[in-house]
């Protein structure tokens, strides 16, 4: 099997071959490949058997694959049977149930790299080494090709004969146009959702509630619906309140969580020194003070309350807010305060006075 | 009639036989049988992004088996203690399904992920190998768009995966998705209401992007990789320069059998790798993120790596609002730029390089044959700055982590990244640039004065000189005559064959090597026979 | 236990120099305190000695005092009097008031180490503690008869009877922000972080939740009830710290960021090599 021609000879077209006999019963198989190699502009350049046949090094290797397929047979063995019998329920704590995985994706793991492998030691190793040539045929078409092929497509305008028939022209475009339009409207038309339905982009569930000729404010409610006292929060305390609505905590009021702070007397001061400036002076009620937990930059909950510091991070983008300055953004890339929600407190429990008065939420074109 | 024998061993020529007469395939089955592939380890980074997607596409039929696309609330009742009652999206518990409820659908989840990570990193590092290498120069321009468009049809799928589960991390990103879609001006407000269905987040995002993640996108990305690997059977593979290798013709071996074995082989150990990150590297333990609620965060909420750059850029970004005082006042906000303006950038951009770069050079002929990075140090820097900008970036996206892990203030991170994203791209130009150059000036000088042997002689005049091995054959003055081709210049003695051939074995040598040594401790510091003489380095 | 003198210092490698020497004023302070530390493993080892040092100076405020709290106050005035002043009512610029903060406070800061300080920067870290458990005891039983306070309930283990699962919800909307999902801490403004809760006990948990130490807010027992904060540290203890993760190696669970490492780590790395093989000529 062992050949070598000559690493020059790749110029197959140039090289006037003898004539071949398929038919010849004095050759070999791989004289067939080689033929037939040729016939697609491809020269064998080098064919070479890595390991004399039979000799220690290709029992060797022969011997290396073997087994690796045969560790495949156990490792995937191993899987079914882990599979059907080893536990696999969750349970608690650091049970073998906890191995199940690992032990699949060990198993598993070794099947398919021994498959790899194998097939690649057998490949690499076993098969002879080989070099082959082929000419890659990518040079442009002659012109006169070209020019066939041209004069093929512009036939068809001829044969039309768009240019003698303008009417035919125009009234296809004109026809036509509206079909892409049929197209694109089913689609359009049922995707498209007017933002501004119910003004819900600048409303949310701290509205107060109008029903039969009265006005209710919102209670601020804890994550299972119970009100809030003020004696709930401690000085130096927040807790992410919700609106006391139907559904208030969930993810239909995605705008509405907010932020109930206790500021310590100190930092109160200053804070409401600060909402005085901004005219919210009576948006705070005693120590508390609320801000919308919706971050104005890309709405992630900004609620990494620093008490000491009095700043607001969010974990998103890390923006930076200052509680008692409005909730001015201080660091990073929000550009907007966070919006305070006036507070009041109805029977002892807190309530919100109006909605926020301004745009809860990531920042949008026309927000006023 | 007597029955006739069956003829086993004419079998397969027969039925081949009846297949031709039918189909007519018998010539084009032995040319792409025939077909010659280059071989270089580089040629198979794209190979790892298409295995990785085979393995997506069935991992991820098997999840579809189980997982249910829906906003519905639901209160769970599976077998993961934790969150028993809790009230959820019946998208997360069926993901939570699928972790415990499923035998064996835990390790297929991860499995999943995992490869989604793979598929879209060797995509990446594949892209830097054509990127460096020139090979995506006429007339492959074309393959190098289809390339890098599923590069970001990749991202998407990646994006719209990651949301699906609905969980803590997801819903959050989901969140950032629609405050980006928001701050594009005039039609933010309209697009993210017809793509959410109102206001965030509505009742059928999780359908709409399951469908795109389970069925629009990887039609899509089926199309565009049989593009991708039709063109390349089309134009057939590049090559690096070499012995024999011209830009006319492809050396290397036959796809059948050993090109193909390789390839089988290599798909297996994909696979296998993925595997065995499915089953020993937890990922995503969305059990522990919780449901999605909108008052619910997480500290080191990132993105899957791949879109980390664009977490990172708008960490980086500073608030930067434009006000427009018309009317009521319009606003652009800082969100707007670093999420939709960069990444349109980032589209656009790498689309027309291969124009550009031709362009520039006034280059109009076919490229069959690679270039070496350090050939072409302007395009090799260009690569160093944009990972350079890209590594900043998604290193800002994960600042948060560094800075806490490492003790590092995180305002000072902020402040590192933007003052890195502005200097350390171009002094990565420049440190290339230089390093290209002197790589390129070391290969000309080996050529022109030989291989440095670590023989010191000593002249009569008491000078010392090291003694070089030129490589080929020289001029009066001792220079070599050998002309750079664009292919690696050997520059160690043994790289010429100056140990003898290497004894074969692992551990203890297999056979006798035919030309081995005399004795192994003391390699022959003369070169085999006929090759040439040793002259000194001379002019140094 | 002497680790604070100025040859400790200097081994703690170039930033902490920088630090020490932008704040040359802080130093003599520091150095203050550096040498009531050695002065207390002194005084621990000869034991009993201490009485020698102590200041009679409130001779009769000591006498309102009980036993243990006597005791507390003799550490109090070789450990903490420098930062926190005389009958613990703070030093400007150095240390706050301790009146009110309560024994919670106490058992917190320094049976997790953090105090005493060992220097001033933007947050004290977790370390050894200083004292042992019938110190700490002593210490939070003096400011605790000084100023009243939040007071930790009895016994080691405060989460008995507490549910995960109402523990798991809220951990998420309470405690996630800031020590992320796996309990493992995050990063807050200007080098302040959110510890990790690894280390933690059911004590330290439940005082760091009743009492909000350093930027931690406070999370009183009109917020979240003593039963809520036994659920949570059910969650951290029982699910977070014993429930082994389920897929593998769980990378730190810090989420996607250490997911991209090791996709390039160990999926790419592997594969390049595995690729060098197969391609290789050998």
């Amino acid at each position: 099997m062992s050949t070598r021609t000559d690493a020059h000879s790749n110029q197959v077209v140039d090289n006037p071959r003898e004539p071949f006999d398929v038919n010849d019963p004095r050759l070999s198989r791989f004289d067939l490949v080689r033929e037939g190699a040729r016939r697609d502009d491809i020269e064998i350049v080098h064919y070479e058997p890595q390991f004399p046949p039979g000799s220690r090094a290709e029992r060797r290797i022969v011997r290396t694959v073997a087994s690796i397929f045969l560790l495949v047979g156990v490792s995937a063995t191993a899987f079914v049977a882990a599979y059907i019998w080893w536990p696999w329920r969750y349970e608690h704590g650091t049970g073998a149930s906890k191995y199940y995985t690992p032990i699949l994706g060990l198993t598993l793991g070794i099947a398919l790299l021994g498959i790899g492998f194998g097939i690649l030691i057998w490949g690499k190793k076993l098969l002879p080494k080989e070099v082959s040539i082929q000419a890659r045929h990518d040079e442009p078409a002659s012109e006169e090709e070209r020019r066939l092929t041209g004069n093929t497509l512009l036939y068809m305008v001829d044969e039309l004969g768009i240019r003698r028939r303008p009417l035919l022209g125009v009234s296809l475009l004109a026809g036509l146009a509206p079909v892409g339009a049929v197209a694109a409207a089913p689609l359009v038309g049922g995707l498209i959702q007017q933002p501004h339905k119910n003004n819900q982009m600048f409303t949310t569930g701290w509205k107060p509630i109008t029903e039969n000729g009265t006005t209710r404010l919102v209670r601020l409610t804890h994550h299972d619906g119970t009100p809030v006292r003020p004696e709930d929060v401690s000085p130096g305390g927040q807790i992410t309140v919700f609106p006391g609505i139907p559904g208030g905590a969930t993810n239909k009021y995605a705008d509405s969580p907010v932020l109930l702070i206790h500021l310590r007397p100190d930092d109160a001061a200053a804070a409401r020194a600060a909402n005085e400036r901004a005219g919210h002076a009576d948006y705070m009620w005693g120590n508390y003070i609320a801000y919308s937990k919706i971050c104005t930059h890309a709405g992630c909950p900004a609620s990494l309350y620093e008490q000491q510091t009095n700043r607001l991070l969010c974990p998103c983008h890390q923006s930076q807010f200052l509680i008692t300055d409005n909730a001015r953004p201080i660091f990073g890339p929000a550009s907007r305060r966070l919006p305070q929600l006036p507070l009041t407190v109805e029977d002892g429990f807190f309530a919100a006075k109006s909605d926020f008065t301004e745009t809860v939420g990531p920042d949008f074109w026309e927000r006023p | 009639m007597k029955r006739r024998k069956l003829d086993m061993a004419a079998l397969p020529g027969r039925a081949a036989r009846e297949v031709d007469d039918r189909l007519g395939v018998n010539t084009p089955l032995r040319s792409l049988l025939n077909k010659v592939f280059p071989d270089h380890w580089s040629f198979l980074l794209g190979e790892i992004a298409l295995f990785s997607f085979i393995v997506l596409l069935l991992t991820g039929v098997y999840l579809t088996f189980f997982f249910e696309p829906s906003l519905t609330e639901v209160t769970y009742n599976g077998s993961y203690a934790p969150l028993r009652g809790a009230h959820m999206s019946a998208a997360y518990a069926s993901t939570l399904d699928i972790s415990f409820d499923v035998r064996g659908g835990l390790i297929v989840r991860q499995m999943h992920h995992w490869a989604a990570l793979l598929f879209m990193a060797a995509i990446v590092v594949h892209m830097l190998r054509v990127f460096l290498t020139g090979a995506f120069r006429k007339p492959r321009e074309l393959n190098w768009m289809i390339g890098y468009l599923l590069f970001w049809v990749g991202f998407l799928a990646g994006f719209t995966g990651y949301s699906i589960p609905d969980d803590g991390l997801s819903g959050t990103g989901l969140r950032i998705a629609s405050a980006i879609m928001l701050s594009i001006p005039v039609i933010g407000s309209w697009i993210t209401s017809s793509i959410f269905g109102g206001e965030f987040p509505g009742e059928i995002i999780i359908s709409r992007f399951y469908i795109a993640h389970v069925l629009l996108i990887p039609a899509l990305l089926v199309a565009l990789i049989s593009a991708h690997l039709g063109l390349v059977f089309k134009q057939k593979h590049t090559q690096w320069p070499g012995p024999g290798r011209t830009n006319s013709n492809v050396v290397g071996e036959r796809m059948f059998p050993r090109y193909a074995i390789k390839q089988g082989g290599f798909f297996m150990i994909v696979f296998g790798v993925i595997a065995l990150l499915g089953g020993l590297v937890q990922i995503n333990p969305i059990w522990l993120f919780g449901p999605y609620e909108a008052a619910v965060v997480s500290a080191a909420s990132q993105p899957d790596w791949y879109v980390m750059f664009l977490d990172g850029s708008t960490r980086l970004m500073p608030p930067w609002e434009i006000n427009i005082p018309i009317g009521d006042g319009y606003v652009i906000p800082p969100l707007f730029w670093p999420t939709v303006v960069l990444p349109g950038i980032l589209v656009v951009l790498p689309l027309a390089y291969p124009f550009i770069e031709a362009r520039l050079n006034k280059d109009r002929r076919i490229h069959n044959l690679l270039q070496r990075p350090r050939d072409v140090p302007g395009r090799t820097a260009l690569a160093a700055m944009a990972v350079t900008f890209w590594l900043v970036l998604t290193l800002s996206g994960a600042n948060d982590v560094i800075a806490d892990k490492f003790f590092i203030s995180l305002n000072a991170m902020t402040w590192v990244g933007r003052i890195g994203l502005i200097i350390l791209p171009p002094l990565a130009y420049y440190v290339t640039y230089r390093i290209c150059l002197g790589l390129q000036q070391h290969d000309r000088e080996v050529l022109a004065h030989g291989v440095e042997t670590g023989i010191i002689r000593r002249l009569p005049n008491g000078k010392f000189v090291e003694v070089h091995q030129p490589l080929g054959p020289t001029d009066e003055h001792g220079h070599g005559t050998l002309e750079y081709v664009g292919w690696a210049v050997p520059k160690k003695m043994n790289r010429l064959g100056a140990l003898g051939p290497a004894i074969r074995g692992f551990f203890f040598p297999i056979e006798k090597p035919v030309e081995a040594p005399v004795s192994p401790g003391h390699p022959p510091v003369e070169p085999r026979s006929e090759r040439q003489e040793v002259g000194s380095g001379g002019s140094r | 236990m002497t680790s604070d003198t100025p040859g400790g210092a200097r081994s703690r490698g170039l930033l902490s120099r920088l630090r020490r020497a932008r704040s040359s004023p802080r130093s003599k302070a520091r150095r203050r305190l550096g040498a009531a530390v050695r002065l207390l493993a002194a005084l621990t080892l000869a034991g009993g000695a201490y009485t020698v040092f102590a200041p009679d100076l409130q001779a009769q405020e000591t006498s309102q005092l009980s036993a243990a709290a006597q005791e507390g106050k003799a550490l109090y005035d070789t450990s903490c009097v420098t930062c926190h002043g005389r009958n613990a009512q703070g030093v400007e610029g150095r240390g706050p008031s301790l009146i009110g903060v309560g024994a919670a406070s106490v058992e917190f800061q320094v049976s997790t180490g953090r105090m005493p300080l060992a220097r001033q920067e933007a947050q004290a870290e977790r370390k050894p503690p200083v004292f042992t458990d019938d110190q700490i005891q002593q210490l939070a039983q003096y400011v605790q008869e000084l100023g009243g306070g939040p007071q930790l309930p009895e016994g080691e283990n405060l989460h008995r009877g507490g549910d995960p699962v109402e523990g798991g919800r809220l951990f998420r909307i309470n405690c996630s922000s800031c020590h992320s999902f796996g309990g493992g801490g995050g990063a807050l403004s200007s080098g302040k972080f959110a510890p990790s809760l690894r280390p933690a006990t059911d004590r330290q948990i439940y005082a760091a939740m009743l009492t909000g130490p350093q930027n931690m807010p406070v999370f009183g027992d009109n917020q979240l009830r003593p039963e809520q904060k036994a659920d949570i540290i059910a969650y951290v203890q029982e699910v977070l710290a014993k429930d082994r993760d389920p897929g593998g190696f769980n990378l730190g669970r810090l989420g996607p960021s250490t997911e991209g490492v090791a996709v390039f780590l160990i999926g790419i790395v592997a594969l390049v090599f595995a690729a060098l093989w197969i391609a290789g000529k050998s």
